[in-house]
């Protein structure tokens, strides 16, 4: 008995005193990989790199900053307060937007997750074992970070540069023109080192043809972004020349471009691939709740974004690129009425007024405490320029981010810039709109820079590049007749979110803020 | 005249639910009632017969004197026993503290139904055949006592009123104390002072009744849990809910223990009582004691009440004729939407919920063991119609005495089955935008639906829709004691338990849920594994006056999830439901996931406690915890905590007042706690995980990002915290207190930071930053206001002051001015928040513009010189209300006379405000005529589209009667039973409130508190009757 009792003493005594249980307390990962045991072989690190293109969707969000602060669109707030969500939409119609807006907030925080998501992928690259020939990875991670760049030298200038995912310290502004240089010379690296095969396997993907693209783009608007510099026209023409040259075409219907099956569209350079689990939010942001019923589809919309009158008016009522104002048929816009397809009567808002989606966009009931006013929920012809697929709720379409008709636009511009051989600049013009026209006499015999700006806005409405066409071309300041008076030159940058100042009180606002 | 109609509707429906679904309750519980009367006739054959006209007796028992009636049968009964031995034992019993007589007391012989009463004078007189017999005296409201004859004739006996005892046994962290000697803030509840109704869980019962533990139901979902603080709120991270102990098994869930099956709920409010629950007590620790059998009673209890819950308030939307007449008048073209109908929607959604529940258990036990097995049925029905809950619990406790009684074995089981679908709030949104001139139905049978915004047919939506969950926990508990040398105990106690949940979700293609999807069917599966193995060892040392006890232990926890989730969407018929998944033709990326995690904790604790001459008390304790879930650099923490009590009203200098004293305690203490709950575990890793698909080459392939900014530097949210206390018992334990006074400091709060990107991959990090005080000062008093003979009367009142304020958000690493959180969503309103979170503030604290009514053009007057210049712009937001109370209070009344009892208890909050979200959203016109508004709308005169300011906040202070009970208990000894009681509980009658919303009580979690969103899920009114019988 005095044995027993002996023992249980002294096994409880080890229980209570056992501390050989370190390891108890280690962390087992079931539905997560730790960072060191992944990441070896190459199907391993092509699914790392897999971020890169994912996070090409990111750009569908300029649409809201892009279009909203241009000339093209607006979303005003609809009678009863819809999309009023604490003036947003407002400052950016008026032009008076500021560090706490939120859209420019999110659209900064995602483009600056890309660029560190593209920074961690080039070092796990650089350090991974399983990997024997790193460079085609690291040209694509490259390019994808130039890219993002040439996003932050667009839309916001000046922004710290970082390249090293493993310094952890908080990174100074840089200014609009070394970010500018940056975004150059990593391009000029990669040109020719990257894949340049035009085909299903590089659909999607960075490629030679996307990378001198952008470099065109960079090029383009070299006065802008980097006026010390100088003008860099002949460098675009040179890197679209590099585009045209691979074996991108033109496709003959201007529509295919989005259609939802628009996969391998021999026109797209670079293209944001969507699927069913995540796809394009342009429907629900524009629709009206009840045009479903009249479109005979599924997805239903919130009742959001417009075209901004006058926008609408400079499409010529034969081009294609338009949309017509009873049947629907494809086109940039939605306009017109609306008939419920069962009935055939015209659909009636809640409001009690029928469902016309007129151009004109008429701000009344004044009631704001703010003065701004508020809309008939019908009004403003709506974006319809992506094939809508029925009987799903989600948008599948891809959306070219580059495409040859840009390319070509960007080329005849550079031309008549530098005053060279109009001939080849009309004929690249003319390749876009003998899609847009049956009439023949619709094309161009010679055509001016006015010509060109004009051509890019309907040939690339909704697409982003209004905001970026306007400035190049010094209109983006200039008063909107009816919406606002002319806004300072500022204002072509937008500000540095103030969320990312305060977490990093090294970078600097821009001038103006 | 609309209150008539409501209440003629309430009725109708009152009965046809009554025949459709009381059937089964009524049964049952007639058949309760039946077996116990059958049982307690039974006792002499010769009235078998009597079964057969029972409902005769029956009404004879409850209109005439019942105790006329069965002595009749009684005295037949007694009668026809005596052919043994039989002796008279005669005696008095008296009240021990004023020495008079009591009538009325009952005697019965232990071990069988044979006894009696005593008369006027106290006397009573009994035959029993045993001269060793033992007999039991009893009496409301006083101990029981129970005497051995050995061999006595006549017994004078004096019983002692139940009073708050000093002698009281508290269940304290890994063990129990006598109450006198406790150090720390501990509130002891016991069975009598349980809140009486519908009883889910432990927390329903001690609601509102120990000052500074607040409870609210922020919410009429009969499956929703309700949210617990203690001495308020201490995390960022919206949880600080009390950690929750049963029977020594800590983190356990609420729903394994039957409200009959809880004996008493100990609330450890200090961090000297709760520290040496280490890294999870920081927000207190609430102890759970099930009932256990005890050697010689043999006992059968059968619990049964039926309930009836109406909805207590709604919002109170425009009816048709009001929607028509108001379109009318301002030429709205409202045709189109007026099909004739006159629906009230939110109507068309609730209905009158019937509850039963049952709860059976026996106990007992010989020498060497104790048993007690238990079962319970809870069926409750919400007011809204899609909103149920079953719940079956099965527990057992067996307590084995071996090897000389120095090994105690105690094996516990449960098991517990719960079916309950929580409602889909979604419905509310849609009964308050549906224009009430819809119809529910078309004239062909056919279903009404409407698809414009937020709009949508509640009632096929809950028709034909179903979310459908399962749960099952089981667990199993062995506690080993052993007694090792004289005072010497080891006990160890294993534990395992296993807990799964099942869901089914279909939404049906034609209704507003499913009809964009064209139907989504869900299902999904977890199940959740803790193992736990806990050694103690505790040795008391008594010399002289010292009495010191020492405790030391080890603890190890496993904690094991998985979970899996499968849905499909588009489905060709609706047949299926949620039962054949692969019959789908949209299943998506995501649409198809598991997972599994895991967490341990390894923890080392001591405790001292040493007495000296009963009057000087010291406390100490001290908790190591080490945790997976801690970052690298800190996984381990260490949890300190003392007290020390003074009995001062021992002291000799005292004893000129001991006739006014009967006991004066002066308490302090300090200790350190921790809290872990903000933390999710694998936070401190970098890890890759999924994230969606990426296209190459014709094909989808699964992509993997680095998921989270790792931060190995995560630990546990630290409180301390100083309390100190006076408990005092005066004029005879005629009133009883305590005061309690405590300031709470919480550091190194865990919330989300917005760190730079790049460097970090993601814009956000968790990391140990701020610090909170609370402040505050508890009260507790009960009082015998009467205690006589006959009639008894006693009054408990608790409040608690709190005061919050958050002291520090930044520090060198980490910054961020001011957290602005809650969504003040209204249409055209989504970038509005309504809450905010900064240094000097408290959490709960409303921030926006500040407005003083409508102006005669019905616009809102902003105060817009906040900042000093003319024009409202973001400067002029300012804080225009706090949602946490300045007092929390209940008051607890208890009536007897004779067998007649009655309670009420009150509840209220004081000094808080609430944001009446409803209102902001829905007291408007101008979505007239396609929606429906609130009443107000067309009172209230607003002109412009309504957002956030101060104009909907409201005060929240309220009083509400909790619950109302009248009982009355048979004379057992008639019924030769041992208690049969009957009563009748009413919940929720009355609600004093200013506030014009549905309900003033609204959710209290997180850091966006005391809003009453449009998802608000109405209380209800509940109305019960039940019956305890025990044999």
């Amino acid at each position: 008995m005095k044995k027993n009792t002996l023992y249980i003493t002294v096994i409880s005594l080890l229980m209570m005193l056992s501390t050989s249980c370190t390891d108890w307390l280690d962390e087992k990962v079931y539905t997560q990989l730790p960072v060191a045991s992944y990441g070896k072989t190459e199907a391993e690190v092509n699914s790392l790199i897999a971020p890169i293109y994912t996070g090409l969707r990111t750009v569908n969000n300029p649409i809201t900053i892009a279009v909203n602060s241009s000339d093209m669109a607006i979303t005003p707030t609809r009678k009863g307060g819809d999309w009023w969500d604490g003036g947003v939409f407002k400052e950016l119609r008026l032009g008076t937007w500021t560090p706490i807006t939120s859209h420019i907030r999110s659209f900064y925080n995602s483009v600056m997750q890309r660029i560190s998501q593209c920074n961690q992928i080039l070092y796990l690259i650089e350090n991974s074992e399983g990997i024997s020939d790193k460079e085609p990875y690291i040209c694509q991670v490259r390019a994808a970070r130039a890219f993002w760049y040439y996003i932050l030298c667009d839309y916001f200038g000046n922004v710290p540069i970082v390249t090293d995912f493993t310094d952890l310290s908080k990174p100074a502004t840089k200014t609009r023109a070394e970010v500018f240089n940056f975004v150059v010379s990593e391009l000029n690296d990669i040109k020719d080192k990257i894949r340049s095969d035009v085909g299903p396997a590089s659909y999607g993907k960075f490629t030679k043809g996307a990378v001198y693209t952008i470099l065109a783009k960079m090029y383009l608007n070299a006065l802008e972004w980097n006026p010390d510099g100088g003008p860099k026209w002949q460098e675009c023409i040179d890197a679209c020349d590099v585009v045209m040259s691979l074996p991108y075409k033109l496709v003959s219907n201007w529509y295919d471009n989005f259609k939802v099956f628009n996969e391998n569209c021999p026109e797209h350079i670079l293209t944001a691939i969507n699927s069913p689990s995540a796809g394009m939010g342009v429907l629900a942001y524009t629709l009206h709740y009840l045009d479903y019923k009249a479109l005979g589809t599924t997805r239903r919309g919130n009742n959001g974004l417009s075209a901004m009158p006058d926008y609408v008016r400079q499409f010529d009522l034969d081009d294609k690129r338009r949309g017509d104002d009873l049947d629907h048929k494809p086109g940039s816009f939605l306009i017109g009425p609306m008939k419920d397809l069962s009935t055939g009567q015209i659909i009636m808002t809640a409001h009690g007024r029928p469902l016309i989606h007129t151009i004109d966009i008429t701000m009344k009931y004044g009631i704001d405490a703010d003065g701004w006013g508020q809309v008939e929920q019908e009004d403003g012809a709506r974006c319809f320029k992506w094939e809508i697929e029925k009987g799903v709720n989600y948008m599948q379409n891809d959306c070219a981010i580059f495409r040859l008709a840009d390319v070509y636009l960007m080329k005849a511009e550079c031309l008549v810039r530098l005053g060279q051989n109009n001939e080849e600049a009309t004929r690249l013009v003319n390749e876009i709109r003998k899609r847009a026209f049956d009439d023949p006499a619709k094309l161009k015999t010679s055509v001016t820079l006015d010509d060109i700006y004009l051509e890019r806005r309907l040939e690339l409405a909704w697409e982003s590049y209004c905001r970026q066409d306007m400035i190049r071309f010094g209109k983006f300041c200039d008063p909107i007749p009816g919406w606002r008076g002319a806004i300072p030159e500022y204002r072509k940058l937008f500000p540095i979110p103030q969320t990312a100042i305060d977490a990093n009180p090294l970078l600097k606002q821009n001038p103006g803020y | 005249m609309k209150k008539k109609s409501y209440l003629s509707e309430l009725l109708k429906k009152f009965c046809k639910n009554f025949l459709q679904k009381f059937k089964a309750g009524i049964s049952l519980l007639l058949i309760g009632v039946i077996t116990f009367f059958s049982y307690a006739y039974g006792q002499d054959s010769s009235h078998r017969h009597i079964n057969t006209k029972f409902s005769g007796d029956l009404l004879s028992l409850v209109t005439k004197d019942a105790r006329i009636s069965y002595h009749l049968k009684y005295g037949k009964q007694t009668a026809e026993i005596k052919n043994d031995q039989q002796q008279v034992i005669t005696g008095k019993v008296t009240d021990s503290q004023t020495g008079e007589p009591m009538p009325g007391v009952n005697v019965v012989i232990k071990g069988t139904t044979v006894g009696t009463t005593t008369d006027v004078e106290g006397n009573f007189s009994i035959s029993v055949s045993d001269k060793n017999a033992t007999l039991v005296f009893s009496f409301i409201g006083y101990t029981p006592q129970e005497i051995a004859l050995a061999g006595r004739t006549t017994l004078n006996v004096s019983l002692v009123s139940e009073t708050v005892g000093l002698e009281e046994i508290v269940v304290v962290g890994y063990g129990t104390q006598q109450k006198r000697t406790i150090s720390g803030a501990i509130t002891n509840i016991t069975e009598k002072n349980f809140n009486v109704g519908v009883n889910r869980t432990a927390v329903d019962m001690i609601q509102g009744k120990v000052a500074g533990l607040v409870i609210t139901k922020s919410s009429g979902d009969v499956t929703a849990q309700q949210s617990m603080r203690l001495r308020g709120t201490s995390s960022l991270t919206g949880s600080s809910e009390p950690f929750v102990v049963i029977d020594g098994v800590p983190g356990l869930n609420l729903n394994s223990v039957a409200a009959q099956d809880i004996e008493s709920i100990s609330i450890l409010k200090d961090a000297s009582a709760a520290a040496i629950y280490g890294s999870r007590s920081a927000s207190g620790v609430i102890l759970i004691t099930t009932k256990k059998g005890k050697s010689g009673q043999f006992t059968t209890d059968y619990n049964g009440y039926i309930a009836m819950d109406v909805v207590s308030n709604k919002p109170d939307v425009l009816t048709a004729e009001e929607w028509r007449t108001y379109c009318q008048q301002n030429n709205l073209s409202y045709q189109t939407f007026d099909k004739g109908a006159n629906t009230d929607w939110f109507g068309e959604i609730m209905r009158t919920g019937i509850t039963q529940n049952h709860d059976l258990s026996f106990s007992g036990g010989g020498t060497n063991n104790n048993y007690r097995v238990s079962v319970s049925y809870l069926d409750q029905e919400g007011v809204v119609k899609d909103n149920y809950q079953t719940r079956l619990n099965m527990r057992f406790s067996v307590t084995q005495k071996t090897l000389k009684d120095r090994l105690s074995l105690t094996l516990i089981g449960a098991i517990t089955q719960r079916d309950y679908q929580p409602s889909d709030t979604r419905n509310f949104v849609l009964a308050y935008n549906m224009v009430p001139a819809y119809p529910v139905k078309n004239d062909d049978g056919t279903w009404f639906e409407s698809t414009d915004y937020d709009q949508g047919n509640p009632v096929h939506n809950i028709e034909l829709n179903y979310d459908r969950r399962k749960n099952n926990i089981s667990y199993f508990n062995l506690k080993s004691e052993l007694q090792i040398i004289k005072n010497l105990f080891l006990s160890v106690n294993a534990y395992f338990q296993r807990q799964t949940n099942d869901r089914s979700r279909y939404w049906n293609s034609e209704t507003e849920r499913g009809r964009n999807e064209y139907g989504v069917a869900l299902r999904s599966f977890n199940n959740d594994n803790t193992k736990l193995l806990e050694s103690t060892i505790n040795y008391t040392i008594r010399t002289g006056g010292h009495n010191i006890n020492l405790l030391a232990g080890t603890s190890f926890e496993d904690n094991y999830y998985q979970f899996a989730q499968a849905q499909n969407r588009k489905f060709v018929t609706n047949l299926f439901g949620a039962n054949n998944l692969s019959a789908g033709e949209n299943m998506q990326v995501g649409d198809v996931s598991s997972s599994a995690s895991m967490n341990r904790l390894l923890s080392y604790f001591g405790r001292v406690n040493y007495t000296l001459n009963d009057r000087y008390i010291v406390s100490a304790t001290l908790r190591r915890d080490g945790s997976s879930k801690f970052g690298e650099n800190h996984k381990w923490g260490t949890f300190p905590s003392i007290s020390a009590a003074w009995r001062i009203g021992e002291e000799s200098f005292m004893q000129g007042l001991s006739n006014i004293f009967d006991e004066l305690k002066l308490r302090a203490g300090y200790g350190l706690s921790g809290n872990q709950d903000g933390l999710a575990p694998y936070q401190s890793m970098q890890l890759y995980g999924a994230s969606g698909t990426y296209y190459d080459n014709g094909a989808w392939h699964t992509a993997y990002v680095v998921s989270q900014n790792a931060n190995p530097n995560l630990q546990w949210e630290q409180t301390a915290m100083a309390n100190a206390g006076i408990d005092f018992s005066i004029l005879n334990a005629r009133l009883n207190g305590t005061i309690e006074y405590y300031n709470k400091i919480t550091s190194k709060l865990l919330y989300t930071y917005s760190v730079p990107v790049p460097p970090f991959l993601y814009g956000s990090m968790v990391a140990n930053v701020g610090s909170m005080e609370n402040k505050g000062i508890e009260f507790s008093l009960t009082g015998d206001i009467i205690r006589s003979r006959d009639i008894r009367w006693t009054v408990s009142l608790n409040a608690a002051h709190n005061k919050n304020k958050i002291t520090k958000l930044s520090d060198e690493e980490y910054t961020t001015q001011s957290i602005r959180t809650g969504s003040a969503w209204v249409r055209g309103g989504s970038a509005n928040t309504t809450h905010i979170v900064e240094e000097g503030k408290p959490v709960g604290q409303f921030f926006g513009l500040e407005c003083f009514g409508l102006d005669e053009n019905g616009l809102y007057k902003i105060n817009d010189m906040v900042d000093g210049q003319p024009g409202v712009t973001v400067s002029d937001y300012t804080y225009i209300g706090n949602a946490q109370p300045k007092l929390t209070y209940g008051i607890d009344n208890s009536f007897s006379y004779k067998n007649f009892e009655l309670t009420f208890f009150w509840r209220g909050v004081y000094g808080n405000d609430v944001l009446n979200f409803s209102k902001m959203s829905y007291a408007t016109t101008q979505w007239l005529p396609g929606a429906n508004v609130l009443k107000d709308a067309l009172t209230l005169g607003l002109k412009q589209s309504p957002f956030y300011n101060s104009f909907y906040i409201e005060k929240g202070s309220f009083l509400r009667l909790e619950n109302i009970n009248l009982a009355y208990s048979f004379n057992p000894r008639l019924l030769g039973i041992k208690s049969f009681r009957v009563y009748f509980t009413g919940n929720n009658l009355v609600l004093l409130t200013k506030y014009k919303g549905v309900d003033p009580e609204v959710p209290m979690s997180g850091l966006d508190p005391g809003v009453e969103g449009r998802e608000y899920y109405p209380k209800s009114r509940t109305y019960l009757f039940g019956i305890n019988v025990s044999f």
